[in-house]
This record gives structure tokens, sequence and C-alpha cells, in this order.
């Protein structure tokens, strides 16, 4: 893979050239990112005439900021109403809404976008003078391992879960059977379909998204008249630019925090067809698990918001790995670019980096300066984006729930997604009420369809003997490191007994 | 210069951004509509595979020239799941028997897919193919430092131990043509499917199994990374893109049939009866398309080899439906759960 400075100095050149087209991209990424049931990748399609006209570099510029803005603006509703724009925002939920709800969605906001590009930044730096390394991960990563990377995401419906236990996991083994809805990943038999063809591939993630988190937390809110406490109310009013300045130091502060979660990312998006949902959640989880105060997450802490998002932002680096060096499309929205590419004769895998070195290294250099023009256009705007919160719910929530349901009708065009929506609408709110976590019946959802199809195809590998899973290195080296992972709150707390103890 | 917004003319600045990039696909393209004359809006391209595939890709390109002499555009909406069956579902309960609303599939995988699985749509009676646009051969293939350098090494490799081979979806024409082959030489093989090509791909490039069974078109990007190791027709019709791959029968004196995907468009069957017009104009102009040297460049583009591209009619296509259903049932307990 031929890299020089000449190369990354004529991507810099000629991404400055563009600098119009990455802030048009990145502006409409963020806003689809905001959006539940709008992404990437269906924006792409959208614009396939456009990206299909213009020259090769246009469209790979356009198309790679816009992807990467995408990441960038799930958190913005995730952080202000409690509403992932996308599966890979939904860890974000956890303590971004609490800071929002306490006065804090300005610092949140600023959290969410500085962890997001820094996360970006370092993974795409990461990548271009390591390509040739971590894109030998894809040949270590495989179906046995992706099994205990996605326990890793699994074990933290028990850490959400932790005031109630039984109620948690009730909530978890909830979403993992409506995960387990739709056809069997071997022999497409439908399973729990009740003859609904809609539910043929599965219960849709946005349907469970929208239901379970915007329309059930949107009729929590008509039960008050504002979503902010009466303090935080106070402290929103007064927020002006001090607010953005101290959200920055926040994250500064945690720096290495912000690193090692977004290489997290980076590692899981890699392997093809893992993606950001995952990241971020394993994220959150092993930050909880090394944090001196577990305790505290879920209550609004800015560790609780950095670590989900340099997560998925630093999955978008890992996601366009395989697609450049080996061809083959990690996710939905590299499948698409992958169409673009081909049609403009580009020929991507090992070739690419000798052939044309500079568009292929370039994808990082324009996710860089995409990344900072977006820092520089998020950061001033977080004072004024950051007082939503202060509408009335009155106003707010007839809101969320209109543009939510156009969310969940527009990825497949079914009314049979609006009912789905509004079903689990109900169940997300009752399972609020009744004091079950619907963040662990979203984990289930994504997670276990994942779990499931790794486990049947590693199986299938291994003519069915399930020491497979005990059958690789790395596997063995996850293994431990799951089993480590779970007995360090147990050790922790032995520890605390013991120094308590010899204290009194 | 001095620009001065006020917020009038700001809100319509954003108002007409907003229209220009709605409205870019139909400035974009070429067609223009007449009034009455059939096609009098665009067509709605159903694609029950996912966005990016293989499919995809060559709709798009037959499209893009076919809209030339049709005179109408196209519109995409994407159905994958279940092996296709999602999309046909859809295709025949939900889309009006119109004419305008064709389905973009391949015929191979699909009917397999149709004769294994409990659908809720009957062909020919429910819908049929009026046209196919190429035939790509099933191959398979390993990683280019694989210790398997010819068919041989792998057949006799599966004769000590099970070789495992990834395949998008278990009713494809790649999966038959290697249980066939199985069959034949007494190879132990077991399909691996990973409900995609991507992934598919992926899973044998980065050692995870054996190899790799499926459609040449959509490996043949990844170049010196894939070496071909056999090609499931009684002739290998792209020696130069597949390091002269030898066809299977020639090297175990077998009789296994064509495994071929032709990627085809089938409209409703209620469509065809109530609208011959209609018919008789889109595959009169779908014919257009092959003689037209646009049609060379962007297939080409768009990832299919020219020897592949091959116009079929409507018999053809049953023809080949009718064969893949029969192949499908003789399978039936190796693609399927039952015993």
């Amino acid at each position: 893979m031929h890299l020089s400075l000449s190369i990354l100095a004529d991507q810099f050149l000629l991404n400055f050239s563009y600098l119009w087209l990455i802030i048009i991209a990145t502006t409409i990424g963020i806003i689809i990112g905001a959006m539940p049931g709008f992404g990437a990748a269906n924006t792409i399609i959208l614009l396939l005439p456009f990206t299909l006209a213009v020259p090769v570099d246009v469209a790979l510029i356009f198309m790679v900021s816009l992807f990467v803005a995408s990441h960038m603006g799930g958190g913005i509703t995730s952080i202000l109403l409690n509403i992932p724009g996308n599966g890979g925002a939904a860890a974000t939920c956890l303590d971004g809404y609490p800071m929002a709800r306490k006065g804090m969605g300005q610092q949140a906001l600023v959290l969410s976008f500085v962890s997001s590009t820094v996360g970006g930044m370092v993974t795409a730096c990461l990548s271009i003078f390591l390509l040739p390394y971590i894109s030998r991960l894809a040949y270590y990563m495989h179906s046995v391992e992706m099994v205990v990377i996605l326990l890793f995401g699994i074990t933290l419906i028990a850490s959400v879960a932790s005031d109630n236990m039984l109620k948690g996991l009730i909530a978890g083994f909830l979403g993992l059977l409506i995960g387990a809805i739709g056809a069997d990943h071997i022999y497409s038999t439908p399973r729990a379909t009740f003859g609904f063809i809609e539910l043929y591939d599965g219960v849709p993630l946005i349907a469970v998204l929208i239901g379970v988190f915007a329309i059930s937390e949107a009729l929590t809110m008509m039960e008050s008249a504002s979503v902010l406490s009466d303090k935080g109310r106070e402290l929103m009013k007064q927020a002006g630019w001090a607010e953005t300045w101290e959200g920055v130091q926040m994250a500064f502060a945690r720096t290495w925090h912000m690193i090692w979660t977004s290489l997290v990312g980076l590692v899981i998006g890699i392997i093809p067809g893992a993606g950001a949902s995952i990241a971020a959640f394993v994220a959150y989880q092993q930050s909880r698990l090394f944090s001196k105060t577990p305790e505290k997450y879920g209550t609004g802490i800015p560790e609780g918001v950095i670590a989900p998002e340099a997560a998925n932002n630093g999955c978008s680096s890992g996601d366009l790995i395989p697609l450049l060096v080996i061809g083959v499309p990690g996710g939905t929205t590299a499948a698409v670019m992958l169409i673009v590419l081909t049609y403009h004769g580009v020929q991507l895998g090992p070739r690419l980096f000798i052939q044309n070195p500079g568009m292929g290294y370039g994808v990082f250099i324009t996710m860089m300066i995409a990344y900072a023009v977006m820092l520089f256009t998020t950061l001033p705007l977080t004072r004024y984006v950051s007082r939503l919160v202060l509408i009335p719910t009155t106003v707010l929530a007839p809101i969320i729930i209109a543009f939510t349901l156009v969310g969940a009708f527009a990825p497949r065009g079914y009314m049979f997604d609006l009912w789905l929506t509004l079903g689990f609408g109900v169940i997300g709110y009752l399972c609020r009420r009744t004091g079950y976590n619907v963040v662990a019946v979203l984990i289930g959802v994504i997670l276990g369809p994942m779990l499931e199809a790794n486990v049947m195809r590693a199986l299938r590998i291994s003519g069915d003997d399930p020491l497979v899973f005990f059958s690789s290195p790395v596997g063995n080296g996850l293994w431990l490191a799951l089993a480590f992972s779970l007995m360090i709150p147990s050790i922790a707390k032995w520890r605390r007994n013991r120094a308590a103890l010899a204290a009194s | 210069m001095d620009i001065n917004l006020n917020r009038r003319d700001f809100l319509l600045t954003v108002a007409a951004a907003t229209l220009g990039i709605a409205a870019a696909p139909a400035i974009l393209s070429p067609a223009a509509y007449a009034a009455g004359d059939f096609p009098d809006k665009p067509m709605q391209v159903l694609i029950p595979t996912g966005e990016g595939g293989g499919v995809d890709q060559a709709a798009r390109a037959f499209d893009r020239i076919w809209s030339k002499y049709l005179g109408a555009n196209f519109e995409y909406s994407y159905f994958p799941g279940a092996s296709g069956q999602v999309g046909y579902e859809v295709f025949i309960s939900k889309r009006e028997p119109n004419a305008y609303n064709i389905l973009f599939g391949n015929i191979g995988p699909e009917m397999i897919m149709y004769a294994t699985q409990k659908v809720n749509y009957k062909y020919p009676e429910d819908f049929v193919y009026i046209g196919s646009m190429d035939v790509d051969d099933s191959v398979i293939w390993v990683s280019a430092d694989s210790k398997f350098k010819t068919i041989q090494d792998l057949v006799e490799e599966g004769k000590k131990r099970q070789i495992t081979l990834s395949t998008s979806r278990l009713p494809h024409p790649s999966t038959i043509g290697v249980l066939a082959l199985a069959e034949a030489t007494g190879m132990k093989v077991r399909m691996i499917p990973y409900g995609g090509g991507g992934p598919a791909r992926s899973a044998a490039i980065t050692g995870e199994v054996d190899g790799c069974a499926t459609f040449l078109s959509t490996s043949l990007g990844l170049g010196d990374q894939v070496r071909f190791l056999t090609v499931f027709n009684n002739k290998n019709i792209a020696p130069s893109l597949t390091n002269n791959a030898p066809p299977v029968n020639q090297v175990f004196g077998t009789k296994i049939p064509p495994m071929s995907g032709q990627r085809a468009i089938a409209i409703h069957s209620k469509a065809a009866k109530a609208h011959p017009d209609r018919v008789k104009k889109l595959t009169e102009t779908m014919k257009q398309v092959f003689s037209d040297p646009d049609y060379k460049e962007v297939a080409e583009k768009a990832g299919t080899p020219w020897e592949f591209i091959q116009y079929g009619d409507a018999a053809a296509c049953d023809e080949s439906a009718r064969e893949y259903i029969a192949l499908a049932d003789r399978y039936r307990s190796l693609l399927t759960a039952t015993k």
C-alpha cells in the first residue's frame, strides 16, 4: 500500500477545494442522522442520480462526509429527547438524556460532538498510517469471535438493570424474543410471523427504536409540563457560551477515555456486518466496567456520553476498511457506496492502494476534514439546539409522535410498520410505568439476531460441535476478557468491603 | 461583496434548495412523458434483495438505457428478506397489477426459494417473467493463498474431511451445483449461508470457510485476492477473468446442468392479461437495449462483463424457471430443514 506525504498533501488540497460540498453533505448527514428512520444509506440511494453524474472524487467526498455526519447527528435527539436517531445512538440515551433533564443538555451535546470528532479523527488517522495492519483484523474476527463480542454487549443488560435485576433481565429477554421473530438465519423458516410478510425479515429495528423510545417517551412527557426538572429549567434558561466551553473542557479532561472507546469502535467496525450499534453498546459496557464509579452510569455523567459517541464514530472508519481493502462492503451504506464507485470504474480491494492510493487514503482525509468542519459548525449551535427541551411538552410530544411516525413509515413504506411502531410505543410506555428498562429491551432486539446468526453459523461450520466456541486463540482471549469483565464488579465490591472492614 | 439575507429570503433559499434536492432525480433523468401513452408516469421497480447488491447494480445499469427507449424514469424500492420471498410477496399482494409495477429479480435463486419455502403466491398464476438480460454462471472460488489450487484438490480434501463453502443463501443455484458435485464425487461439503453476498465473500477471503460458491459476476471485483476453481456450465464464457477455471463436467465427467443466475424482469400475470399492449411495449423496448452501444459501457461499469449479457425472451425465462423448480424439488431435503 503506497503511502507518501505527497499523496496525503494532494488529498488535503483536493478536499479543501471541495469544502463547500463537505459543508453541504455534513449538514444533510447531521439532519438525517438525528431523524429516526432516515439514514445515510437511503439518503445516498435517493441522491444516486447526483453521485453517478458527478466526478468520482466529488461523489466519494460527498458520500463519506454524509456517512460520518449521520453518525454524529444520531446523538442529538438521544440527548435532548431520549430518542436515538439510529441504533448506534441508542446507548447515548443512557446518560445523555439524564444530563439534559438536569439542565446540562448543552454540555451533553458538546460532549457528544467533541467525542464524535476526536473518535472519528483518531480512528481515521490510525487507519491512514496502520491500514495494512488493522485491515488484517478481519482475518481474525469470525463468527466465534463475534459471538463473544456480542456477549460483551448483551451483558450490558445486567448493568443497565442493576437497580432491579429481575425486571431488567425480563426486559432483556423480551428484547431477545422480539429479535428472534422472522425467518431463521440458515433455512429461512419463518418464526412467529403469524403470516405477516412484513415480519419475515424480522421486526424492523426502526419500529422498535421509535416505538420503545420515541413514542413511549412522548407519552411519558405528556404526564408532566416540561422535560426538565425545575432546577434544570432554571439552569437551561441561564445557559450561554460558558456552558459550551464547559462541555469542551469536560470532554478534553477525558481525552484518553475518548481515544480508547473510539478504538473499540474501530475494531468492531472492521468486522463485516458488526456496525455502530454493537460498537456503542460494547464501548459503554467497557467504560462502565473500568470506571471507579460504575454506579453513577445512567444518572447523567460525561463518560456515559463520551463512550458510545466516540465508539460509533470510530466505527465509521472501521466500516469502510473492508470495502476499501478487500472490496467487500461491511454494511448497508458501504454497499451503496460500492454501487457508485463501481459505476465510476473504481476497482476496490488491494489494487486500489497500488493503482490509486490517493483515492484509498483520501477517504480517511475526507473523514478528518468532515469531522473538523462539523465541530466548527455544530459547537456554536449547541446553545440554541439544546433549548429544544424548553418547549412545553404539550407542543413537543405531538410533534415527536408525528415526526417519528413519518420516520417509521419511510424506510419500507408499510402501514404495518406504523401500527407496529405504535404497538411498541405502548409496550415501551408500559415498561417505563412498571419499571422495566426499555434500553434492556432494545439491546436484546439489536444484538439478539446477530448473536443467533453467528452462533448458528459457527456451529454449522464446525459440524455442530459446540467446542468450536473455544477453538480459536483470539476467541479464547476474548472469553477470558469477558469472564474477567464479569468478575470485576464483584472483585471491586469485595475490595471495598475489605477496606471498610479494615477502616472500622 | 456584501451579502445580506433577511429572514424571508433565507427561508425562500432553504425551500428552493430542498425542492432542488427533491427534484434532482427528475432533473437529472432523461425521460419525458407523453400524455395518454404508456408509460405516462415513472415505472416502479421492486427489488427483492438489498441496496447495492448485484441485482440492484444490474437493474440500474439496464434501466439507464431502457429509459431512453421506454420513455420513462424508474423508481426503486427494496424488499430483501427470506431469500427474496419478502420482495415477491410484497410485489404480488401489495403492488397494483398495471405493468407499471415490475420486479427485477434473479430467476435461479428466486425460483429455488419459491420451490423450497412456504410462499403465498403461485408461478405462473401470479407473475411471469417477460425477459432476462444476462447469464451469470455459478462458480467455486477460494482465497488466493488457499492450499487448493484446483477443483480436484478441493474434492480430494472433501473426501477426507467436510469442506465448508460460504454462500449468500441456501436456496441458490450454486448450492445445488455444489450438492450435485458432492453427490457425484463423494465429497463431504457443508454450505454456510451468510445472508448476503458481501459477508459470504468476506468469509472466504478471510479464511473462515474453505471457499465460496456464488455467481461469477459478483466476485470479479475481488481481482487477484481469489482463485476460481470451477464453473458450473459446459463452457467457461470468461476464461480470462477466471484464471481459466475449467467447467465442472469437463473435470469430473459429470452431467450437472448449468447453474446460472438470470437477472430478469417480472410482471403480474394479471397485468400481462389485462394490458398486452403494455407488455408488448415493455418487451420490445427491452430488446432494443441490447443493441445500444451505451449499454455495453454501462453494464461493464456495473460489474457485469459483456460476455454475460444475453437477452432471453419470456419463453426462455419460463423454461429456466421450471428447470429450477425441478432441481429444487430434487435437493429439497438438503436445502431446507426437512429431513
